[in-house]
């Protein structure tokens, strides 16, 4: 059954990656037409906006099958402080952070109005460093990235996110470029 | 002009460059979202196919204590036993009283029939 939780653990690993740039990147897209080949910017941010109803349970699968998975050793308290594991500290210490990072996020646009928009911007600017952290998470620790293709597809996606994110960064610290 | 005249004023002429027009794709959300959906899945059913295959990954990043120490036993023996055959072979045999040993040489060619 240990093996089970294992494959299970491994598979929703992925798949919570997959989801996560699905996420982040439908979140970047309206402002540097990444996806405007794919959709209307309104359509691009639908998708964002239901992006949790893929992430939550691919990460939710995740940390259960590794709860459960004797041989993982990972414990109620490790899913949420970080670097307490008895191995790969900083590999799963990662991963921790980055779900502490997720929640953040989430619970912040779940409470967006109590915000101004300005404060609820800056929280949900965190889910970059949830993505790096979650990035990096993936490439300490992730068993099926020994396989080449998938490394290969992870890093491209990696790759092309962080391209979007830096050109956000640039239209958004020099606006007065995008107004020209 | 009276404000229920039928006849409305003409729209004034745009000055400055043209906006330009910016085409996007025929993708509606509800695509994109099934899109989503059917890559997360689809992602989540293959991974799930090759851990099945690919159990044991013995460059894994990660090894478990138990996993590793079973590893490490495994390779000790497979090296004991690449480098030292013979020595192996006699720790494991174990003569009761019954079998009596003999002088002779030990037989090192066998005749096939």
């Amino acid at each position: 059954m240990d093996l089970f939780f294992w494959e299970i653990a491994r598979a929703s690993g992925l798949a919570a990656y997959a989801a996560l740039c699905i996420s982040v990147l439908s979140g970047i897209a309206p402002r540097t037409q990444a996806l405007s080949f794919l959709a209307s910017n309104r359509a691009v941010r639908a998708l964002h906006d239901w992006s949790p109803w893929i992430v939550i349970p691919a990460a939710l699968v995740h940390i259960v099958a590794l709860l459960l998975d004797a041989t993982a050793r990972i414990g109620i308290l490790d899913v949420f402080v970080p670097f307490l594991t008895s191995y790969g500290q900083l590999a799963i210490g990662l991963g921790t952070i980055s779900l502490d990072l997720l929640v953040v996020v989430l619970v912040t646009t779940w409470l967006r109005r109590r915000f101004s928009n300005n404060a609820w911007q800056w929280w949900h600017r965190v889910s970059y460093l949830g993505f790096g952290t979650m990035f990096l998470h993936s490439m300490l620790s992730g068993t099926d990235l020994t396989s080449p293709v998938i490394a290969a597809l992870s890093w491209a996606a990696g790759i092309g996110i962080a391209y979007y994110a830096l050109e956000r960064l640039g239209k958004a610290l020099n606006p007065a470029r995008i107004r020209a | 002009m009276k404000a229920n005249s039928p006849i409305l004023p003409p729209h004034p002429e745009r000055t400055g460059p043209a906006r330009p027009t910016k085409r996007s794709g025929p993708v509606p959300a509800w695509g994109l979202k099934l899109g989503g959906f059917l890559t997360t899945f689809g992602i989540f059913v293959g991974s799930f196919g090759y851990a099945t295959t690919h159990l044991y990954a013995t460059n894994a990043p990660l090894q478990p204590a138990t996993v590793a120490s079973v590893a490490t036993t495994a390779a000790t023996g497979t090296a004991t036993a690449t480098a030292r055959p013979s020595t192996a072979t006699t720790t494991t045999t174990t003569l009761t009283s019954a079998v009596q040993t003999t002088p002779r040489p030990a037989v090192t060619v066998t005749k096939k029939s």
